[in-house]
């Protein structure tokens, strides 16, 4: 049984080793040992989405894992989805041009799950993408803004000549193709 | 989220987490994805003073960390903590296996990977439907499926799966294995037959058979939240009337409930009868607590139930058409 634990994760392209209680989350450790601090300690319980993150890929709470449980891993923020130099992404790019924000405490939570809702590629109809942001809470939206980003993010990069992802990972057969989302009649505000 | 500090203990199989349950007792608490057993400890509800992570168990690129960590009690475990059937055992926990009409699922697949594999999405599609329904993308990712077995949740969305399928869960101690029902299995609120030194291994689910649909219906107050009630329901038709049925609920009891009396009343029914015969649902008594009274509960129930017997028995009527 170990009460300390040194733990490497690569956040966003860069190692990082801390040494800490092996109690911390992973939240913990990235906010309060590594100065990551765009990942936001909502809930606790993994059900307000503020603290969300990629970890090798994929969303999870970084409230509810244990950074001892996942020493060597790779971490994604919403910093992380940024361009060359830290230029906007296009998620990012979005968000912006949608006002997609307004306190900003859910907004990279809300990134983070966007960019995994978005990552294969699919293009995914409005009620898709709500039904993929649902695990992320704003509490001053009212969501429409969100949804036009993502799904404004979506039409961008089915646009664009270059179709990687913001970890540089070309989605499945992206050279079809690709269907338009359907206009649904909850399109618009 | 100022949590009482715990001891960090990473066991490299299942026989070795056994074994550090045995000698931690009540004090310990075991990790998996931590879904269900995080939000309980940064709640303050559990303080463990060990939580032993069996996420890495039988992982090939692990034993050595683990081993290095000082964190296996070395030779306690007979065959000295690391046999061959500690392997076979842990890598039967990573594993989605079919075959002869039957599909075992391991302990440590993720709802994720349940939800979205092809192989169970053919074999067991009321499997892949209830995992999709879990929480949020990011539950499904770290959960699994033993962990949501344990915990033994009365509206989680597996048991009650699991309950309506006539799974069978494989435990161990570590020593040997046993075979538990899973009506047998989830006996009360957060409470499992399993004993405080065992861990569930995988789950057992027949086959989706020839002519059988299926349906999984539930309601929540809010996406992604935990069920007021939901429904599992399997039906076989055969020449336009129900052969066999079978119908469980969750979230209206202490524990996912087959509903015999109902099952019983619906065989022989034609569609326009179904209705009729499953009726106010015989034999379920719920209660009320904060989320909604007993009555509003029953009465969900029941529509759930009618939706899912309608789904189910078109879905039997394409398969056979």
């Amino acid at each position: 049984m170990t009460h300390t634990a040194t733990i490497t994760l690569t956040v966003n392209g860069q190692r990082l080793t801390r040494t800490a209680g092996a109690h911390l989350t992973l939240l913990r450790w990235l906010r309060d040992l590594a100065g990551v601090t765009d990942p936001k300690y909502g809930c606790g319980e993994g059900v307000c989405g503020a603290c969300a993150v990629l970890l090798d890929g994929e969303p999870v709470s970084a409230c509810l894992v244990l950074a001892a449980q996942v020493d060597g891993a790779e971490v994604t923020t919403a910093a992380g989805l940024s361009g060359p130099g830290g230029i906007p992404g296009p998620l990012q790019e979005a968000f912006h041009a949608c006002h997609a924000a307004q306190c900003g405490f859910c907004t990279p939570g809300m990134l983070v799950t966007a960019a995994a809702l978005l990552a294969d590629g699919r293009i995914r109809s409005r009620a898709e993408i709500r039904a993929g942001l649902h695990g992320n809470l704003c509490r001053c939206t009212g969501y429409g803004p969100i949804v036009d980003a993502v799904e404004a993010a979506q039409e961008a990069r089915q646009a664009r000549p270059d179709p990687r992802d913001h970890l540089g990972r070309a989605p499945a057969g992206h050279d079809a193709p690709r269907p338009r989302p359907a206009a649904g009649p909850e399109r618009g505000r | 989220m100022f949590i009482r500090p715990f001891g960090y203990e990473r066991a490299g199989s299942l026989a070795d987490a056994c074994e550090m349950l045995r000698e931690r007792g009540e004090a310990a608490k075991v990790i998996a994805g931590g879904q269900s057993l995080l939000p309980m400890v940064n709640l303050g509800l559990v303080q463990p003073e060990v939580i032993i992570d069996i996420s890495h168990a039988g992982r090939d690129d692990d034993g050595a960390a683990a081993r290095g960590g000082g964190a296996v009690p070395g030779g306690a475990v007979p065959g000295g903590g690391r046999s061959g059937s500690d392997r076979a055992v842990a890598a039967r926990s990573r594993e989605i296996g079919g075959g002869d009409g039957y599909l075992t699922i391991g302990a440590l697949v993720s709802h994720a990977r349940l939800a979205g594999d092809p192989a169970v999405a053919s074999a067991q599609p009321l499997l892949a439907a209830a995992a999709a329904r879990i929480g949020n993308p990011r539950v499904r990712s770290r959960g699994t499926l033993g962990g949501s077995l344990a915990h033994s949740d009365p509206a989680a969305e597996l048991p009650l799966a699991m309950v309506a399928l006539g799974a069978s869960y494989r435990v161990t101690d570590g020593r040997s294995a046993r075979d538990v029902r899973a009506e047998e299995f989830h006996l009360s609120f957060l409470t499992s037959a399993l004993a405080e030194d065992e861990l569930v291994v995988s789950a057992t689910v027949p086959a989706l058979g020839p002519g059988w649909g299926w349906s999984f219906q539930e309601v929540a107050r809010r996406e992604g939240d935990f069920a007021l009630a939901a429904v599992a329901v399997l039906v076989r038709m055969a020449g336009g009337i129900v052969a066999e049925a079978r119908v469980a609920v969750g979230g209206a009891a202490d524990r996912p409930l087959r509903l015999a009396d109902v099952e019983a009343a619906l065989a022989g029914a034609s569609p326009g009868e179904i209705a009729g015969r499953a009726g106010p649902l015989r034999g379920l008594s719920p209660v009320s607590d904060i989320s909604a009274s007993a009555g509003h509960r029953a009465h969900l129930c029941a529509v759930l139930v009618r939706r899912a017997l309608d789904e189910a028995c078109r879905r039997s009527q394409e398969a056979t058409a």
